[in-house]
């Protein structure tokens, strides 16, 4: 008897196949998979959240109205916030707001650049981005993109979307552990809700416009306020659109002079300065 | 600035790109390694039996062993992190642990071999995840070989005139 070791077979024990193709087809595969699961939970979640009766909303967000109510507020700061409520009022008349739905508007006096609405039609306007705007219409726009997130049920919507795609991801990130895997399905499965942020952002803006020019006659303050908030954060350029939660500046003015020209709106119109409850206040920024 | 916003991005893209091309590399050039000093140990022979073949024996014996670690590259963990979702081969470990045993076994016959052993019986391959499973990846694996060498003992001088 001859005694040999023979050269193992190469083919047995591993494939001979470029890496490269396992790793698209799990990028595709399972990652699509991912990302079109959250699409659809995230549809389906942030419609039934927005069936929710506004007052049982209300009612939920309950801490956050009174957090704002109870915050202390100087003569100056009270006074810029009902400068704005009156500008809210009016907006929300021309939008319209339907009964059942109100807003409470609030301002912040921090440098942030930015105001948002919340659960419950809760409105943040903070001092950085106040102190941006030049014109009561810029103001007006802000406030009015606002209260249409609050018409169109968007903070439930979206919180609808974040509490079910978020448990659905808990449980598939226990079966991925914490895994290079599970980190990236989590991103997958952001990505279509960044998309529905966009388009929340869009809608409201839209329904904003019509709020503006009832008020106004014209859309002039609208592209104030997005070169304002471009402004603020230098190097959008750089920005993919698909990672970003609102729409890059230039396409949101392109759309919104779309649709003011496909209304028949006036692009631009006499600006009113705005009154001194709105100004900056001493050396604030 | 902008491209800070994506940072996360761009250390994930680039260590899955570094784990992709030096894991690759390294790899192929460990292959080659392998193959070449499989020839060059071909006359080291190492089988599974328990018995000696019968022209072994007598013999002198002794336990030889050998064991590699092998790591594993951030893209292969990637790959590998999807796959465990939805199961099937995992190719890319695959590769991983055929040159952690094929290694193993070498250097176990290199051992054999520096102390003039030419057969080894008995050979066992043993692997185990030497991380612990922490992150619940598999960054590290060890490969064990041993086995029992044999030697047919010299032979008797030759007969002197008496």
């Amino acid at each position: 008897m001859r005694l040999e070791n023979r050269a193992p077979e190469e083919t047995v024990n591993y494939a001979d196949e470029h890496p490269l193709k396992e790793f698209a087809l799990l990028v595709i595969g399972v990652l699509g998979a991912i990302a079109l699961g959250a699409a659809l939970l995230g549809f389906f979640a942030g419609e039934l959240a927005a069936r929710v009766p506004f007052a049982t909303e209300r009612e939920y967000a309950r801490g956050i109205a009174e957090r704002f109510e109870q915050a202390k507020l100087t003569p100056a700061q009270r006074e810029t916030r009902d400068a704005l409520r009156a500008l809210a009022a009016k907006l929300a008349a021309a939008m319209p707001l339907p009964p059942e739905i109100s807003v409470s508007t609030h301002y912040a006096d921090e440098p942030t650049v930015n105001a948002m609405a919340t659960l419950g039609g809760q409105l943040v306007f903070y001092r950085g981005l106040l102190h941006k705007l030049e014109s009561e219409e810029a103001v007006a726009m802000v406030l009015a993109h606002e209260i249409a997130h609050v018409r169109l049920r968007h903070p439930a919507a979206a919180m609808g979307r974040g509490v079910a795609v978020g448990l659905v991801l808990s449980a598939v990130s226990i079966g991925a552990g914490r895994s290079l895997g599970g980190e990236a399905v989590q991103r997958a499965a952001v990505l279509p809700l960044l998309k529905y942020s966009r388009d929340q952002e869009r809608d409201a803006d839209q329904l904003a416009l019509g709020a503006l020019v009832g008020v106004y006659g014209h859309a002039g303050g609208a592209a104030e306020v997005f070169k304002a908030l471009a402004a603020a954060v230098p190097g959008e350029g750089a920005r993919l659109a698909i990672l970003q939660t609102h729409p890059l500046t230039e396409e949101r003015i392109a759309r919104l002079q779309a649709l003011a020209r496909e209304r028949g709106w006036p692009l631009d119109g006499p600006r009113t300065p705005l009154p001194p409850a709105l100004r900056p206040a001493g050396a604030g920024g | 600035m902008s491209w800070l916003d994506y940072l996360d991005w761009i250390v994930f893209l680039t260590l899955l790109a570094v784990g992709y091309f030096a894991g690759r590399a390294a790899e192929s050039r460990h292959f080659a390694s392998i193959r070449k000093r499989e020839k060059e140990l071909a006359r080291v022979l190492a089988f599974a039996t328990k018995y000696p073949p019968a022209a072994h024996v007598p013999q002198e014996v002794r336990l030889v062993s050998g064991s590699a670690v092998v790591g594993s590259d951030y893209f292969k963990q990637f790959v590998a992190g999807l796959r465990t979702l939805i199961g099937g081969r995992m190719k890319s470990y695959e590769t991983l642990l055929d040159r952690a045993r094929r290694e193993a076994v070498l250097r176990m016959k290199e051992e054999a071999r520096r102390r003039g052993y030419r057969l080894i019986v008995n050979v066992k391959v043993e692997s185990s995840n030497i991380t612990g499973g922490n992150r619940g990846g598999l960054p590290a694996v060890e490969a064990f070989a041993y086995g029992t060498a044999l030697k047919p003992v010299a032979p008797a001088e030759p007969d002197r005139a008496a």
